[in-house]
């Protein structure tokens, strides 16, 4: 196990190399000239060449990405075209907001999900299990975008019970955790639902039963356990996708997380944020992956690693 | 007892006295996008303009009608050449640092702000000056390379602000996110998207501000914007959007501001390509446009008619008529020029949902003279290689351009010469419309050589005359500003620029 984690974590670099010369790649080939979205709608052509000098866009690019890598390996990640800012500075001040609503959404979302995938399973055709449908696919269908105006004019400007939007207390992360945890909610419904019933069908689930063992043994011990492998791996792709960020619930909240530092990078051309955060992005599902392959193990121990 | 009721109640009634006097009074404002920087001297976007505008000041401003003021200086002479300028500055001022700003402040940032080597983005707003000379400690003279008569006007654009030369000297680039005025507010922190800013207690204009704090906080989406205003975790609120005056009209605690701005809409037509070179074929498209109906369709009649190619915001402007609609003077003129059935075109224009609305509606009505219209939305990095990088006119694939353009320095030559003059084709600047008329041409080139206003109304009078009637815009409008404000606030200006000023703003 220990020496499979250091394979597995030395194997990282090469990935991130590849993703970083991609990313490089696709960047550059936008069209749009950042220069000329630095220098501003009433920019003259000379100010335009003087920006791009003093950006380094001027040289051939292969130079640009060895002067890139290299000082990544010195752990700098550049300036942001748009800010002057270190970009490391960018993105810290936005991680941490991004990170905490990612958590507090994905532990009430998926506390949820189990629950009510786990009583449509065992009460399958029964109301439970036609409410429990009903409020997952609701949850599926509702665009975030529409119930987050709507939770800001229920509970934010007709009771002023939570701010309308913004980062601070934890007051701050209620109206957004929900909009964005109810999506996910309802995948792990969803998700639950139908891999425990596909469990239970299995010939040792039945063997159980025949053992006489209590109903309610069975679901915990057997089903439940073993439904866990494929629920981890999606609150794992889960977790990762929103690590990344949601542009409509960052924008709806005002949320300065990295959701919308990302589309605000594309839209101004400002290539050193977008190499870095798709940078982060991937480490980040690397190692989430990573996570889950280990809770594969500890979950069920029939599963090794060498 | 009797006593100590009435102690209770004295103590109540000091309580319920004090209270008010002694909260602090904080502003928020709900703004649309986040800053780009502090630093004036190095930012493009009005709203960082506007943020730096609470701290730092210009030797000249605009007040809230956008009228050329004096603020760190209190007078000026020019030559008539318009080379000399000599600029006598306000005495007894501090920065926030306690350096005292004076002559040699001025020179310390204008050599900043126009030497090369910094690339400043800023720099061309002073970089037609080859000297810069302190003449005194409170005055100042500009030496210019070339006439330029709108200097004041470029000294009291934002871009020209004064940093204190103590914090040039300890940030260096840095400024930008450590700006150090003589402006009404003091910084006190800005991160991601949040700029707060203090009271400054020393400010040179005695009572002023009357607001202990400002905030300005960067809300994208608008529907959550006005949300902040109604919940009263905002004071002020800018843009509002058109659909949503009538929810924030309903609110008793809300002001609606609506103002004439100087930004301008219209049509730029390739005037050297084919069908546009002919001035029947723009003639005959201003005629088949229905303005009236533009400005209720895609501004929800927040928009003023256009009746020349300057906006009655700026100065020199002179009014040419207004074009009427109708359809069958344009069929006529179609037909004339040798289109009695029309032609196919194309419009570009900037992707969001208003341009996109524009485009769609121009669309509809050019289809009634059987023009038939291709609507392309260009994201803003293709549109900046696809329409202002190419090199050679020949080169564009532009036809039709719809946008819209505010002069920043808040004057006529930056309307004029940017958008109208020969020799302002993009890459160099933003003639879209190929537009190069030598009557026109001569009237900005007067109006630049000389700082004599009556001279300067001269030539701008004929430059409008040449280019109004040669029709190289189709013109739609001069927008109208709507911003949402509680009752409470007073004294916050929505400029016509689309910046803000908040040296006056009170809350009661």
């Amino acid at each position: 196990m220990f020496r499979y984690l250091i394979n597995r974590l030395l194997g990282i670099l090469p990935v991130l190399l590849l993703v970083s010369v991609l990313v490089f790649a696709f960047v550059h080939l936008l069209p749009g000239d950042p220069a000329r979205l630095v220098a501003g709608q009433d920019a003259t052509d000379r100010d335009i060449a003087a920006v791009r000098a003093a950006l380094g866009l001027d040289r051939p690019l292969w130079e640009q990405y060895v002067t890139y890598v290299s000082n990544i390996l010195h752990g700098d990640f550049g300036i942001s075209l748009k800010t002057r800012r270190a970009v490391s500075e960018e993105i810290g001040e936005r991680f941490f907001p991004t990170f905490w609503l990612t958590l507090i959404s994905m532990a009430w979302a998926t506390l949820f999900g189990l629950v009510i995938g786990v009583s449509s399973a065992v009460r399958r055709g029964r109301w439970q299990d036609h409410g429990g449908m009903l409020v997952a696919v609701s949850g599926i269908s509702l665009p975030s975008f529409w119930l987050g105006l709507l939770l800001i004019d229920w509970f934010s400007v007709r009771l002023g019970w939570f701010p309308t939007s913004g980062y601070g207390t934890l007051a701050h992360f209620v109206l957004p955790s929900i909009t964005l945890g109810v999506g996910v909610a309802a995948v792990m419904a969803r998700f639950t639902r139908s891999s425990f019933i596909e469990i239970a069908r299995e010939d040792y689930i039945r063997t159980a039963r025949a053992k006489g063992a209590f109903e309610r043994f069975v679901v915990w011990k057997h089903v439940l356990r073993n439904a866990l492998i494929p629920i981890i791996t999606m609150v794992g792709l889960q977790f990762g996708f929103l690590l990344g960020g949601s542009i409509v619930v960052e924008t709806v909240f005002a949320w300065p997380g990295l959701g919308r530092l990302l589309v605000d990078s594309v839209s101004y051309r400002d290539y050193p944020v977008i190499q870095a955060e798709i940078l982060l992005f991937s480490l980040e599902f690397i190692l989430i992956n990573l996570i889950v392959d280990v809770l594969y193990a500890l979950v069920n121990p029939e599963i090794r690693y060498r | 007892m009797f006593n100590f009721t009435k102690l209770v109640v004295a103590g109540a009634l000091l309580l319920s006295v004090s209270t008010p006097a002694l909260a602090a009074k904080d502003l928020v404002v709900g703004v649309p996008d986040n800053l780009t920087g502090l630093d004036p001297h190095n930012v493009n976007d009005t709203l960082s303009q506007s943020a730096s505008r609470l701290i730092l000041q210009g030797l000249f401003g605009f007040d809230k009608d956008m009228k050329l003021v004096p603020v760190l200086a209190e007078s000026y002479e020019a030559n008539p050449d318009a080379t000399e300028f000599t600029i006598r500055l306000r005495k007894n001022v501090k920065f926030h640092d306690g350096t005292p700003f004076n002559a040699q402040a001025v020179k310390i940032n204008f050599e900043r702000l126009a030497n090369p080597e910094n690339r400043l983005s800023r720099a061309s707003l002073v970089n037609m000056v080859s000297q810069f000379t302190v003449v005194d400690d409170s005055t100042v003279k500009l030496t210019l390379k070339e006439p330029f008569g709108a200097m004041i006007n470029n000294l009291a654009h934002p871009g020209a602000m004064i940093h204190s030369p103590a914090a040039i000297e300890k940030y260096g680039k840095e400024v930008n996110r450590n700006p150090v005025g003589t402006g009404p507010y003091k910084f006190v922190s800005w991160q991601a998207d949040t700029l707060k800013v203090a009271k400054n207690e020393n400010y040179w204009k005695q009572g002023l501000p009357k607001v202990d704090s400002v905030t300005l906080r960067s809300v994208p989406e608008n529907g959550s914007r006005l949300a902040m205003l109604q919940a009263g975790e905002a004071q002020f609120i800018y843009p509002l959007p058109p659909e949503m005056m009538s929810v924030a009209e309903k609110s008793p605690k809300l002001d609606i501001i609506s103002k004439p701005s100087i930004v301008t809409w219209y049509v730029a037509m390739n005037n050297m390509k084919k069908p546009f070179n002919d001035l029947r074929v723009r003639q005959a498209l201003n005629y088949a446009v229905d303005k009236r109906a533009y400005a209720k369709i895609v501004y929800n009649g927040n928009m003023d008619p256009m009746d020349s190619v300057v906006p009655p915001g700026l100065p020199f402007y002179v009014k040419q008529g207004e074009w009427p609609y109708d359809v069958a003077k344009a069929k006529e003129l179609l037909k004339e020029a040798g289109y009695p059935d029309g032609f196919e075109t194309e419009i570009f224009a900037g992707n969001s949902t208003t341009s996109i609305r524009a485009m769609q509606f121009l669309q509809q009505q050019l289809a009634q003279v059987n023009v038939k219209l291709k609507v392309t939305p260009l994201e803003a990095g293709v549109a900046a290689q696809k329409i202002w990088s190419v090199s050679k006119p020949e080169d564009t694939t532009v036809q039709l351009y719809y946008g819209g353009w505010s002069a920043s320095t808040g004057d006529t030559d930056w309307q004029l010469r940017p958008l109208l003059f020969g020799e302002s084709f993009p890459p160099k600047m933003f003639n879209v419309a190929y537009f190069s008329n030598p009557e026109a041409d001569a009237g900005i080139k007067a109006g630049i050589a000389t700082a004599d206003n009556e001279k300067r109304a001269e030539a701008y009078k004929k430059a409008q005359e040449a280019a109004w009637k040669n029709a190289p815009w189709i013109y739609l409008g001069v927008e109208r500003l709507l911003a949402a404000k509680s009752k409470s606030l007073s004294g916050a200006y929505y400029l016509p620029d689309r910046g803000i000023l908040l040296e006056e703003a009170d809350l009661n």
